[in-house]
């Protein structure tokens, strides 16, 4: 058999690896890097590049280890270092001495090579594709029910149960009929969790750099610290949504981009790259909303999203909302990060009972 | 109508009212804040990023158009600890000194000029932390001072319309900027000339520094190595970036580029050595680094490489470099 190692994007592997089985090959992946392909990563490569780089990096070669012979990442895009990732990965593996492929995925003709290079023909390749569509609909729905629900739930860890077991089954489900059916669900288990309704929990946003967004290892599982303090979250990060912009892009030429640029537009007129615009809009976006906080996570050094946070910090001031500017580097350990997630929410209660009445906080939306 | 007359007196009244009426009809930084006061107006430009890229260009361009032109003063260890104290502590270095240059020309001058370098090449980007620039200026550092800005982006139109641009936002005639867009082109180009060679010696050992034009050129980061290296009595050649058509290559940025493109067609003939000059939490640098050493590696070219930070110490700076070149006289 086979296997193809395909990036960490959190959750959504699970749909990812539902394309690549498409091409009749399995898929060597996980949702989170391991922390041994971290250190891995880090040992290989250059001291200055951003931690990402080196999460990749790392998953690759410990793929290669496992005997794994090709593997995949996205093609030269954007404007910061994410562009010469493939470049310098290459390189370094080559140098390593190790044998793995990687193909490059992006917009380089009607079929790119890693296609080419299996081509499993059309139908067989057509309908995992929908397939893959769908399991990331279900994994955006899921995560969405996860942020309430874990930031009122009575017994601790239920939720993250709860979602495990549905990402299980949703990995294993090989039908769209099947899929469909987990998708149907998803509200009602959800709903069978023990909550407390009475509860008003704190609301807080979470921008940033995305692969610390999505990664549990990278991020030092934010989103579950900060549900199980009884936070409710909405991470910008949601796949079907990502691609629904590129889509639009493609077909429409009317995104939410431009939508992001007009909200931020007192504050960057300029994209940035990377998610840098995105960060901003969405904060601004927030605080209008009535959210009692917001969390900025990147890598440190990241190029787009630290040249934003003047700002980020602007933007806090001006809108009366509390942004939390957390960086990770190898050296991060989970005890610091647990720490100050909790002081921030000790801030967040404290300006909460200050000012209980903020205003518009969209129920149950 | 009303508010147009009051505009001339003062605009300041107006800030943050989002007029989009007045944003038609008016400058873009008239309407940001501030107050105009017509041609002999002081113009602060920071002396880093675009200063270095475009050497010359800025002074001479508003000196001509009746503006005068105050540019801070180059950097020393004074202005990088206002930078570690005003600054994100995650910027680049040149960014840090970037927000105390600034730091120091708001308050003396009228309105500061932060351009957004997109593209100073075509086909090319800048280092994406050049986009939010003026914003970030407007938010932090230059707050209710006025932030002259365009968009220098080669991709969407050359530098001359650019300029041409820049002096229809200051409602000037379109003569006088184009006279004016004439004297700061040749002074650039002669500035360009001047910034290559650090001094000529015949028969020395020959020396190639490279790294970003306001690394290289700035006084704090650079000029602890050029001293060493003229008290030394090397010569040394600074990487020049006045030729806008380096061969393309799988790298996008146009510095970086630039730096790959000479290292690529570098002969061992011509420098006994390079060195590199990098700063710390430099993003670009952190993925070309690698690729240039191999590329002299490759020549066979002796290689050095410095990073700077702030902590920097002639007494590092100095054994770093002497080793280097002592390493070189045993080589033969
Ligand atoms: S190229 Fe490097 S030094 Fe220059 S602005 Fe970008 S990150 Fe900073």
């Amino acid at each position: 058999m086979t296997y193809m190692a395909i990036p960490n994007i959190g959750n959504y592997t699970i749909a990812l690896a539902t394309a690549v089985e498409s091409l009749g090959i399995k898929a060597w992946a996980s949702t989170a890097t391991t922390p041994e392909a971290l250190k891995l990563g880090i040992a290989a490569a250059p001291e200055t590049v951003c931690l990402p780089l080196k999460a990749h990096l790392g998953h690759f070669i410990e793929a290669d280890r496992a005997g794994v012979e090709y593997a995949f990442m996205v093609n030269s895009v954007g404007t910061c270092r994410l562009r010469y990732y493939r470049h310098m990965i290459e390189h370094i593996l080559k140098d390593l001495g190790l044998k793995i492929k990687i193909f490059g995925l992006g917009f380089d003709g009607f079929k790119p090579p890693i296609v080419r290079h299996f081509d499993p023909g059309p139908i067989t390749f057509l309908k995992p594709l929908f397939h893959t569509a769908l399991k990331i609909k279900v994994i955006d729905k899921l995560e969405v029910a996860a942020w309430r629900t874990r930031a009122i739930e009575i017994t601790h860890g239920d939720t993250t149960l709860l979602m495990n077991k549905l990402l299980v089954e949703l990995s294993e489900s090989k039908t769209m009929a099947r899929t469909r059916a987990i998708r149907k669900k998803v509200a009602g288990c959800f709903a069978e969790i023990p909550v407390d309704k009475e509860k008003k929990p704190l609301k807080v946003g979470l921008v940033g750099e995305i692969s610390f967004l999505r990664d549990k290892c990278l991020n030092k599982n934010i989103e579950y610290i900060l549900g199980s303090q009884g936070i409710e979250l909405r991470n910008f990060f949601l796949l079907g949504e990502e691609l629904k912009n590129i889509t639009r892009i493609v077909f429409l030429n009317q995104n939410k981009r431009k939508y992001l640029s007009k909200v931020a537009d007192r504050y960057l007129q300029c994209t940035v790259g990377g998610h840098a615009l995105d960060s901003v809009a969405h904060s601004i976006h927030c605080a209008d909303e009535g959210y009692d906080g917001m969390i900025h996570l990147c890598p440190s050094g990241c190029m787009p999203e630290v040249s934003v946070r003047p700002i980020l910090k602007r933007v806090s001031k001006d809108k009366d909302i509390p942004i939390l500017e957390m960086s990770y580097d190898e050296h991060t350990c989970d005890v610091g990060i647990s720490t100050r997630l909790e002081a921030f929410a000790d801030v967040l209660m404290e300006r909460r009972k200050k000012q209980p009445a903020r205003p518009s906080r969209g129920e149950g939306n | 109508m009303i508010m147009i007359k009051r505009l001339h007196k003062s605009v300041g009244v107006y800030i943050d009212m989002g007029n989009q009426f007045l944003k038609n009809i008016s400058p873009e930084w008239m309407w940001k804040s501030g107050h105009y006061s017509g041609s002999s107006l002081r113009i602060g430009i920071p002396r880093m990023f675009f200063y270095y890229i475009y050497p010359d260009l800025w002074e001479t361009f508003f000196g001509e158009l009746g503006m005068e032109p105050v540019v801070s003063r180059p950097s020393t260890r004074k202005t990088v600890e206002k930078a570690s104290q005003i600054s994100e502590t995650e910027h680049c270095l040149p960014n840090k000194l970037f927000d105390a240059h600034l730091a120091e020309v708001v308050g003396k001058v009228d309105m500061v000029f932060v351009p957004r370098v997109l593209s100073t090449i075509k086909n090319h980007l800048s280092c994406p932390k050049f986009g939010p620039l003026p914003d970030a200026a407007r938010a932090d550092i230059a707050r209710g001072t006025e932030v002259l800005s365009i968009d220098i982006d080669e991709n969407k139109r050359p530098l001359s319309k650019t300029l041409l641009l820049l002096g229809k936002k200051l409602n000037i005639q379109k003569s006088k900027t184009l006279s004016a867009i004439k004297s700061a082109f040749i002074a650039m180009e002669s500035a360009n000339k001047k910034m290559v060679l650090l001094n000529k010696k015949k028969g020395k050992p020959r020396f190639l520094l490279v790294g970003h034009p306001y690394v290289i050129h700035d006084n704090f980061i650079a000029g602890p190595i050029l001293s060493k290296l003229e008290s030394m009595g090397v010569e040394v050649e600074l990487i020049s970036f006045a030729d806008d058509t380096p061969a393309k290559s799988y790298i996008l940025w146009s510095t970086a580029n630039k730096i790959y493109h000479k290292l690529n067609t570098l002969s061992s003939e011509d420098y006994d050595g390079v060195i590199q000059l990098t700063v710390f939490n430099c993003g670009c640098d952190s993925m070309m680094i690698d690729t240039y050493r191999q590329l002299v590696k490759d020549k066979n070219v002796p290689y050095m490489y410095l990073m700077v930070d702030e902590h920097l110490a002639q007494s590092g700076i100095d054994t770093r470099v002497e080793a280097f070149i002592d390493s070189l006289r045993w080589r033969g």
